[in-house]
């Protein structure tokens, strides 16, 4: 249970901050965000349905939980297709060039990110900084390049805050 | 301003009283409305009434180890002024092996039909859980109505000596929680019965159940420290 709360605490760190957690062993991969946190609540639900020919039918979210509805319908979809809705908060890559940014995905137009530095001697202190669609950014420290990637309904992330 | 007597007290209190509950029941009819119907309580927030659950308990705890500890307090080195004994002279107790002693198990009981309904809810039977908690509740009003009767005929009153006050803030707070529990418990089963909870996600009823748990734990240490070591 310490676990899911470490986890989830760096699940709601990093909602803002990708970048901000790199602890990847391999040089390569450099802005890993908080990887030791493996999203313990992801795959909830690992039922199938087995068939007379013994086959496996997909489940729909109505064989799941019927009543689901809004986000959380959306998050059991998710699951039974096998995608992590929050994964997009866990960004992972090598080290961003100008040639090869390192990429970050947002619902938004904009996103606040965190840059921790490069592999070993080259962290450094966390650097944050909007980074808005359109306008690939430079860390100001090891100038580590980042571009975002619109992946939802984009628009600001402050406006239509009201239901 | 009740408690001394001044004009307009009572409205006073009962406004204050009346303002609370109808607080409460808007946040949580709201709760209910982001959660269940609408859909906003994903695994990740489910966190948070989750773990937040437990602190609140442990505050309660803190809050009726208090009245323990007030009894302790007189009990163990009882004063010259009560008689250098515990019971204090002239206390009429109650005898541990009659009511006590059936409500202990009554409230024990209650708390194994929660846990008969949280399996009942894993396992998706919907009709078995409300019955469940049809138990539960029956048991723990009946619980409170043997209380009742008590307290209205203990040989004691509150105002009795320092035993009276601790016995009675004692078991009386912890009779107050089970009367929330309860509470906490009917709306559990009006949910069910409405199909709020699913077996996937039903944070609301374990809160419940982690809460009746606690009462119950607190019943039994009032048991023997209160009823039966209190009346040695």
């Amino acid at each position: 249970m310490w676990r899911r709360l470490v986890s989830s605490h760096f699940k709601s760190l990093t909602a803002l901050s990708p970048s901000s957690h790199s602890r990847s062993a391999s040089p390569a991969l450099r802005f890993a965000a908080a990887a030791a946190a493996a999203p313990s609540s992801a795959s909830f639900i690992n039922r199938h349905v087995s068939t007379q020919s013994g086959g496996k039918v997909k489940l729909r979210v109505e064989d799941v939980m019927p009543i689901a509805t809004g986000h959380e319908r959306e998050e059991i979809q998710a699951d039974l297709e096998g995608r992590n809705i929050l994964e997009i908060n866990h960004p992972e890559g090598p080290f961003g060039t100008k040639e090869a940014p390192a990429i970050v995905k947002s619902v938004y137009d904009r996103r606040i990110v965190g840059c921790p530095g490069g592999e070993g001697e080259d962290e450094h202190d966390v650097v944050w900084f909007w980074l808005e669609k359109g306008k690939p950014y430079e860390c100001p420290v090891c100038s580590q390049c980042f571009k975002l990637e619109v992946v939802g309904a984009g628009g600001d992330p402050y406006e239509h805050g009201h239901h | 301003m009740y408690m001394h007597s001044f004009q307009g007290g009572a409205t006073l209190l009962s406004l204050g009283l009346l303002f609370i509950l109808y607080t409460m029941f808007v946040w949580w009819r709201d709760v209910l409305r982001e959660s269940t119907l609408e859909g906003h309580h994903t695994k990740v927030v489910q966190l948070g009434p989750r773990y937040g659950s437990i602190p609140f308990i442990v505050s309660e705890v803190m809050f009726l180890f208090a009245f323990f500890r007030a009894s302790s307090h007189s009990s163990l080195a009882p004063t010259v002024e009560i008689g250098g004994i515990w019971p204090p002279k002239g206390i009429e107790v109650l005898d541990p092996r009659e009511i006590p002693f059936l409500n202990t198990p009554i409230l024990l009981s209650s708390g194994a039909a929660v846990t008969w309904a949280h399996h009942a809810i894993l396992a998706g039977k919907e009709k078995r859980a409300v019955y469940a908690l049809v138990a539960t509740v029956s048991l723990a009003l009946v619980f409170t109505g043997f209380q009742g009767m008590e307290y209205y005929q203990a040989p004691f009153t509150i105002s009795d000596s320092i035993y009276g006050s601790t016995f009675f803030l004692a078991t009386g707070f912890h009779g107050f929680h089970v009367i929330i529990g309860t509470l906490f418990l009917i709306i559990c089963g009006i949910r069910q019965y409405l199909g709020h909870l699913t077996k996937e996600h039903h944070v609301g009823f374990e809160a419940a159940a982690w809460y009746w748990h606690f009462v119950d734990v607190v019943r039994l240490f009032l048991f023997v420290s209160i009823y039966w070591w209190g009346g040695i």
